[in-house]
């Protein structure tokens, strides 16, 4: 479909009991996509926690979310699960513990960026089954990344749980539902 | 490492946490609270802290990036939305509040950016500031800047934790104090 200047375009998406109208917004020259954004939107962050939680496999040990749009679904996550999480950063920080780090390009920024697990972690993810979770999966660069880190540190990458995949779906990824991506012509 | 360590222990809501620390320059070792990955913990401070939210309050406000699942879970419980300050831009903001924040933890510089949409929720709001420590209050004073310049007004000051015995500049409600130092 194509953007055209006027009223602010939107795409409607159910998450749980609970719908909202995403703005469309270009991201990159001629490609624009939903932007879905659950900082500070609590609840569709508990309704796609709770229905995420019960998609959960029970043998799972711990989640693993990249900071920071995913971290209060992760949050919800664990709270409805009772399974911990953890969270990888996007910068370095000087109090991490032999981090391990790796750089991603995302849909969404378009500029490289880092993904970054505190060394102090790496004991909950090393032998466990690991949950990713994340808001949107699209390119699936940060799924690669986020695999890449946990099985380096020796993590058995089971699910990935997302609210919704983006562009292409996912048979590996377990979502609530799938966004479109919208080019300009 | 023969270093001599005193643990913190905090016990909030019936539930009992051992604190992290971490070294920081030559201040020694600080103790560290850790909502990230613990949403045990994370609820229970919240459901002591929901009476501190001042009453007529119509939106919660934090930063990035430990105090985000504590807000959460006191919109949650509060049934009051929250909106969330970032330490970075993101090409997606639209004219966004740009505000610059004494850092807290490094002497390095912050940024706090607020982008215009969340911005307009703020705007002829009463707004409760949320944090997870507070320590001297610059983060506050930079977050009730961004709340007066988005239009809205500050109704109160909320942390889980005093850190320190800095003059607090602002009327805050705690919950508990910590050490400044370990």
């Amino acid at each position: 479909m194509g953007i055209t200047l006027g009223p602010v375009k939107t795409h409607n998406v159910q998450v749980g009991d609970v719908t909202r109208e995403l703005p469309i917004v270009e991201v990159a020259p001629g490609v624009s996509v939903a932007l879905f954004n659950m900082l500070g939107d609590t609840e569709v962050t508990e309704a796609a926690g709770k229905a995420l939680a019960r998609l959960l496999p029970a043998d799972i040990d711990v989640l693993v979310t990249p900071e920071v749009k995913a971290l209060s679904l992760a949050h919800v996550i664990s709270r409805e699960s009772g399974k911990p999480y953890i969270v990888i950063r996007k910068t370095q920080k000087p109090y991490m513990v032999d981090p391990v780090a790796r750089e991603v390009v995302s849909i969404t920024t378009g500029i490289p960026q880092l993904l970054v697990l505190d060394g102090f972690d790496v004991p909950k993810v090393k032998g466990r089954r690991v949950a990713i979770v994340d808001d949107v999966v699209s390119s699936g660069g940060t799924l690669h990344s986020l695999r890449q880190i946990i099985e380096e540190v020796g993590g058995e990458v089971c699910c990935i749980l997302a609210v919704f995949t983006e562009g292409e779906e996912r048979e590996e990824v377990t979502a609530l539902g799938h966004l479109p991506l919208f080019s300009a012509d | 490492m023969t270093q001599t360590k005193q643990d913190v222990t905090v016990n909030i809501g019936g539930v009992t946490r051992t604190l992290a620390s971490a070294r920081a320059g030559s201040m020694g070792r600080v103790p560290l609270v850790e909502f990230i990955g613990d949403s045990e913990f994370t609820k229970a401070v919240a459901e002591e802290m929901v009476v501190m939210i001042p009453e007529g309050t119509e939106v919660l406000l934090t930063v990035v990036t430990n105090a985000l699942p504590l807000a959460h879970e006191l919109s949650h419980l509060s049934g009051l939305p929250y909106e969330c300050v970032r330490k970075k831009r993101r090409p997606y903001m639209q004219d966004p509040i740009i505000q610059d924040a004494p850092s807290m933890t490094l002497g390095v510089a912050e940024t706090f950016w607020l982008d215009s949409p969340h911005a307009a929720r703020l705007k002829g709001k009463k707004v409760a500031i949320v944090q997870d420590v507070i320590s001297s209050g610059g983060t506050a004073q930079t977050l009730a800047r961004i709340v007066e310049r988005s239009g809205g007004t500050v109704s109160g000051y909320l942390a889980a934790f005093r850190q320190g015995e800095s003059a607090l500049a602002l009327p805050f409600k705690y919950l508990e104090k910590l050490p400044a130092r370990i």
